[in-house]
């Protein structure tokens, strides 16, 4: 029957009323659990005993702490200051990692956890703190910043682009400045530059499992985090959360044991020559990176030196599943795993391409051949390009090309420069006969070969005039 | 005749209207008189650079309309400017940004524009304006073709930030930490072209708005907004509507314009028994021709993209056989490069292009100076539309031509044979629902998501709790310990929601042309089950596309681009059921009410449909669920004619009535007429009266149905009016619809029937 004279409250309430009738589903979680408000003091007290935390009242509002015990990590801060981009040795580190409602570091994403570490002497240790309700926010962003002194560095797993951002997004929205820094090791960079050629990902736990031996039992995945907490603050048990803060546990130590692996790993010149000449290559790279052109050199010296074999740690099975379905479809699985890389998953293949390219003999060979030229060690460089270009592969071709350079550009021999053009021009031919055409590279040795025959013709014209 | 010599418009023009067959088919001729400018001073208050600037770019003095919009801005008002197109509404913006910036250069200003084409311009357009100020503003456009790295640039130091909603929604507020120097010192936030945030955009762009300014206010400044508006009815409802404050109106025109005539053009009838009537098309290029072989620059307005080279094609080969300015003709459309189109408009200013043929791509602010004669090849669709193109010619001196061709479509007819309805400056209204519960709710999520809400804190007009609490209940809020609600869920409603739909569950249009197939746009399950169905033409953006498969399940339809004569018309059979009356109200003979229904739609088969002509050239099936739509309604009942009515004579009349009706609300309302659904019933189940409803396409409506509602009489003697002037015998499409049954005469059925219902017709008085 139709009603013609209704209040408009009561008519807010029936047009809801079949608003939902009509538009089942697309709205609203699969399961949501009966709505049920409760105090933030009793979600804290649920919360505290779930993961064997203290409430902690600062008067102001509640928290969770957890406190675990500190371990024996020794890091040796002078070692690790001489690696490319680490932070200089008398700086304090802390550690951060973060547990959150989502992935976008938009205004709407919650860091429900944050896990602290740093050093005491030898001694590493760790605390987490946690959010019981969203309305005590502004006490923990407090604590937090108290964790984190002016002059310390963090460290962090891609909390550059994540954690970090949504941290000061937080203490915005609290209407608080973010503490200040001194600065910010990302280590996930770096593990995709040294390491990443022996890995199927770059997740944290997979970083584990290759370099640190540590293989993680019962942990919580990535994507279940999010829906864990939200479950908890609708009413629902607290226990699940005690797997997230082991979760958490595990990334802060992680990010502790990371650093000291690379301290010993690397930090020692003599001792790094033992390393996996992969991670040597990376290693170079990153000292390039930073103007080192000499110990970059070093590094690649010392990766040609190198047992060739391959390290035993290669075959660590891929963390995540290959990916089948498309970006768009509603069965894929977001990927909560070891923090989104922007780079890695929005402009498509080639990079990862790039970076699971293995560092063979060849490429690292050209690597130390840029070097030298940058370093103005012209005589090796070009020794090392023209032993390059006796190869049968593309790199022959490249390596060509740069000898050429040099010798017409560096050396002034025209004449060398065009025979080894020439060369170049029969190696490219060798791999079009072999279905493998390089139409670019050919073209750059074709009009290289324009250029030097039409000088030396001109030039002997020259000669012949002047005799 | 033969015009060849360079000739002033009102010269060409004379000679035509000597020419009978073309003379004939003007159905009138206005000449609005020139009008001098109203000059004022530059206030005292403005920055002497910015004085000096406008001097050395010759504007001594303001017209009157730009000194009243920029001192209500001075005052801390908002403002809503509504003057004809090219009479300076830049600087009624652009000044009180530059002044607040010159007063302080923290100041920030947000402008939006409907598309990124235009903000581009007025990027342009700014900078000049600033440099020749000798102030550096740092003006950036942030929209979906900023560089990453930019980004970050604009958000740190943009003082001017240029813009569109769609970014606005889904980049700009979930991010607003990131803009916070942009929050804490916005002065002045610009819509420009308000009349296009209509209907379900512009009831998302309201809340948007809504979302902005809240978040404003977190960051403790209080924007004044200015709006500017090509002509329409409501400007100031829609801008109260659209910002949820009360602007104050600036519509006195003080820019000069020369004398313009507008002659509004019927082609003559081919087929008298069916009502077929020449192509618009072609008698427009007769129009055109004469214009263009004197010199006179001319633009030509086609519908659609396929009517735009139709035309282009017709006239190139006119000019060539009569060794005309064959190769200074261009076209112009959505689908050429940005830099074609950038030579095109550049061609226009300078000259050097004589005649340009356009689909309403040119109808919004571009800048192609002014031109001398405007043809339009067809009712651009309201009345609005219409004085922006015919806008495009008008020059401060010397005399310009508007000339409007109607085609055999009902509306056009309407439009021709009353101008009065263009002429009397009495234009459509734009009408939007902000309130709308699909489109309030999906930014009720992406506002908490942005900022928790206080308890008893308000978004739109009334508190939100009792909505939260709703959402609350589906898990994505909740009221924490302090008693605020917070977005508690892992999802990113931004996201979820698409600006140009009103229900969260589309269907993705994809279109498979390109080697990498990218998603063109999203339509609402009822809309898709006509316009995308298999088989369909689908028109975006004026190109058309073919529908190759629709999966229904995955809410997925695949297309692809073609280039065909016809589209494509679904029927859809419709029951409509009431749910609860909002308002009612006695009428003349019955009842008329509005609230909200249930329509439950089967889509069966669609036709092919030509262009122009609107003949049937084929059919097909189509095989898709019912869908139950829910939203709101206008109806009428016509009690008294239950008694003395013969019910086969009462359904036809109902059926004439309400398609007659229906062409009229499309009319008043600004709306195409598909987004109003037509449902008769000769003894309506519910009502137990005969009943004409007008339901909204929409999902819960967008406020069309309580504006019909009020507008009752209006509906009724404008139906009566369309189907009395009718040229037909017994009632066609132009009317009250294809005629079912030979020899029922619907027109006067229908007539005879509207009379009852209290319709009072001009002509049936005069006659």
């Amino acid at each position: 029957m139709i009603d013609t004279l209704a209040e408009p409250g009561d008519r807010l309430a029936r047009r809801l009323a079949r608003f939902r009738a009509a538009n089942p589903g697309p709205g609203a979680l699969d399961d949501p659990l009966p709505y049920r408000r409760s105090p933030s003091r009793d979600l804290a007290r649920r919360l505290a005993e779930a993961v064997a935390g203290e409430v902690v009242d600062t008067g102001g509002g509640v928290f969770v702490r957890v406190e675990a015990a500190g371990s024996d990590l020794p890091l040796d801060r002078d070692r690790l200051a001489t690696l490319p981009g680490q932070p200089p040795a008398d700086r304090p580190l802390v550690c951060l990692d973060t547990e959150t409602t989502g992935l976008a570091t938009a205004a709407g994403t919650v860091a429900f956890l944050i896990g602290l570490g740093w050093w005491a002497g030898a001694t590493y240790r760790q605390i987490q703190l946690l959010l019981p309700d969203h309305a005590e926010e502004g006490v923990l962003l407090d604590q937090v910043a108290r964790h984190i002194p002016r002059d310390a560095w963090l460290v962090t797993y891609n909390g550059r682009g994540f954690d970090w951002p949504l941290l000061v997004t937080r203490f915005r929205l609290a209407r608080r400045a973010a503490p200040d820094h001194a600065g910010h090791l990302d280590l996930l960079p770096i593990v995709r530059r040294l390491f990443r050629h022996r890995m199927d990902d770059a997740r944290l736990g997979t970083v584990e499992r290759a370099l640190l031996g540590v293989v993680r039992h019962d942990d919580v995945d990535g994507w279940e985090i999010p829906g864990r907490y939200l479950g908890f603050l609708r009413g629902g048990p607290a226990q699940p959360l005690a797997a997230v803060v082991r979760h958490n546990d595990t990334d802060v130590r992680s990010l502790a044991r990371l650093l000291a692996h690379l301290e010993r790993a690397l930090g020692d010149p003599v001792a790094r020559s033992s390393a996996p000449r992969g991670d040597l290559a990376g290693l170079a790279r990153a000292f390039r990176r930073e103007r080192r052109l000499d110990e970059a050199v070093d590094c690649l010296d010392a990766a040609l030196a190198a047992d060739a074999s391959p390290p035993a740690s290669t075959a660590v099975a891929p963390a995540r599943p290959s990916v089948d379905e498309p970006w768009w479809s509603p069965r894929r699985h977001p990927d909560f795993g070891g923090r989104p890389d922007r780079r890695l998953t929005s402009s498509g293949w080639d990079r990862r391409q790039a970076f699971a390219r293995p560092w063979d003999e060849e490429r690292i060979a050209a690597d130390r051949a840029h070097l030298l030229r940058r370093l103005g060690r012209i005589d090796e460089a070009l020794t090392a390009w023209d032993a390059l270009a006796c190869g049968p592969g593309r790199t022959a071709v490249l390596a060509a090309i740069e000898a050429a350079k040099l010798r017409e550009h560096r050396i002034g021999d025209a004449a060398a420069a065009l025979a080894t053009v020439e060369r170049g021009l029969t190696l490219a031919d060798r791999r079009r006969a072999r279905g493998l055409p390089e139409p670019a590279l050919e073209a750059d040795l074709r009009h290289r070969w324009r250029r030097l025959h039409s000088r030396l013709v001109a030039r002997r014209a020259d000669t012949a005039i002047a005799v | 005749m033969r015009t060849y010599a360079p000739a002033d418009p009102s010269t060409v023009l004379e000679r035509l209207l000597e020419e009978p067959s073309l003379a004939r088919g003007v159905v009138h001729h206005e000449i609005i008189p020139a009008r001098e400018a109203l000059h004022a001073d530059m206030p005292a208050w403005l920055d002497p650079r910015i004085v000096k600037g406008l001097e050395s770019r010759g504007i001594e003095r303001l017209y009157t309309h730009q000194l009243e919009a920029i001192e209500a801005v001075h005052a801390g008002d908002d403002v809503v400017v509504v003057t004809p197109t090219a009479s300076g509404k830049t600087l009624c913006y652009a000044l009180p940004t530059l002044q607040a910036i010159a007063e302080d250069a923290s100041a920030r200003a947000l402008f939006l524009f409907p598309t990124k084409a235009l903000g581009q311009d007025q990027v342009t357009e700014f900078g000049e304006l600033a440099a020749s100020a000798d102030l550096s503003i740092i003006t950036s456009t942030y929209d979906g073709d900023t560089p990453a790295p930019i980004r970050s640039t604009v958000r740190a130091a943009g003082q001017v930030v240029v813009t569109n909603p769609d970014m606005l929604h889904s980049a700009i507020l979930p991010h607003h930490t990131k803009w916070f120097q942009l929050f804490e010192q916005l002065k002045l936030i610009v819509v420009d072209e308000l009349h296009t945030y209509r209907g379900v955009f512009g009831s998302h762009v309201a809340n948007v708005l809504r979302r902005l300014l809240r978040i404003c206010a977190h960051y403790g400044s209080r924007p004044v907004i200015v709006c500017c508006s090509a002509t329409i009815g409501n400007p100031s409802e829609l801008a109260a509507m659209l910002t949820g404050r009360p602007a104050r109106l600036v519509d006195r025109n003080g820019a000069p314009a020369g004398e313009r005539h507008v002659l509004l053009v019927d082609p003559p009838i081919m087929e008298p028994a069916s009502g077929a009537r020449a192509s618009a098309a072609t008698l427009a290029q007769r129009w055109a021709l004469p214009f263009l072989r004197a010199g006179r620059q001319t633009i030509v307005f086609g519908r659609s993209r396929v009517a735009v080279e139709i035309l282009l094609t017709g006239l190139r080969e006119a000019l060539r056989e009569s060794y005309g300015p064959r190769s200074r003709v261009r076209g112009y459309r959505g689908g050429y490069l940005p830099t074609e189109r950038r030579s095109i408009e550049r061609g226009l200013r300078d000259g050097e292009i004589l005649g340009v043929v356009s689909t309403n791509a040119l109808e919004l602010g571009v800048d192609i100076g002014r031109l001398d004669v405007s043809v339009l090849a067809g009712y651009p669709g309201s009345v609005a539309a219409t004085w922006q193109q015919f806008g495009r010619a008008g020059r401060r001196q010397g005399t310009s031509v508007a000339i409007l061709v109607a085609s055999g479509a009902p509306v056009d007819q309407y439009v021709i044979h009353h101008p009065e309805f263009l002429l009397d400056n009495t234009p459509e209204e734009a009408r939007l629902d902000p309130d709308n519960l699909h489109v309030q709710l999906a930014h009720l999520r992406a506002a908490t998501f942005e900022l928790p809400f206080e308890p008893g804190e308000v978004f739109g007009p009334a508190p939100a709790d009792e909505l939260l609490a709703f959402l609350a209940e589906e898990g994505h809020v909740r009221q924490a310990g302090d008693g605020r609600w917070y977005w508690s869920s892992e999802n990113f409603p931004a996201s979820e929601i698409s600006l140009r739909a009103a229900a969260p569950e589309n269907v993705v249009i994809i279109d498979t042309t390109p080697d990498r197939p990218r998603v063109l746009g999203e339509v609402d399950l009822f809309s898709a089950q006509v316009l995308v169905h298999e088989r369909a033409i689908y028109i975006h953006e004026s190109i058309q596309y073919y529908v190759d498969r629709l999966e229904w399940h995955e809410r997925k339809a695949y297309v692809h681009k073609i280039d065909v004569d016809h589209y494509t018309y679904a029927n859809r059979a419709v029951t409509l059921k009431p749910l609860e009356v909002f308002a009612e109200a006695p009428a003349t003979g019955g009842h008329r009410k509005h609230g909200e229904v249930m329509v439950a739609s089967l889509v069966t088969l669609f036709k092919k449909l030509k262009f122009v002509t609107d003949e049937n050239v084929g059919w097909g099936p189509i095989d898709l669920p019912e869908l139950e739509l829910q939203t709101t309604a206008y109806w009428l009942t016509a009690d008294s004619a239950r008694q003395h009515w013969r019910r086969d004579e009462l359904d036809v009349a109902l059926l004439g009535a309400g398609r007659a009706i229906q062409t009229i609300a499309a009319v008043l309302l600004m709306v195409d007429p598909r987004d109003l659904g037509l449902v008769t019933q000769v003894r309506s189940p519910h009502a137990e009266e005969p009943t004409i409803y007008l339901y909204e396409a929409v999902p819960g409506g967008i406020g069309l149905s309580e504006r019909l509602w009020q507008r009752h009489e209006e509906l009724l003697s404008g139906a009566a009016d369309l189907i009395a002037a009718c040229g037909c015998e017994g009632g066609c499409p132009a009317c009250t619809g294809p005629r079912l049954e030979p020899n029922v005469d619907a027109r006067r059925l229908a007539l005879r029937l509207l009379a009852e219902l209290g319709a009072g017709t001009r002509l049936a008085a005069a006659g």
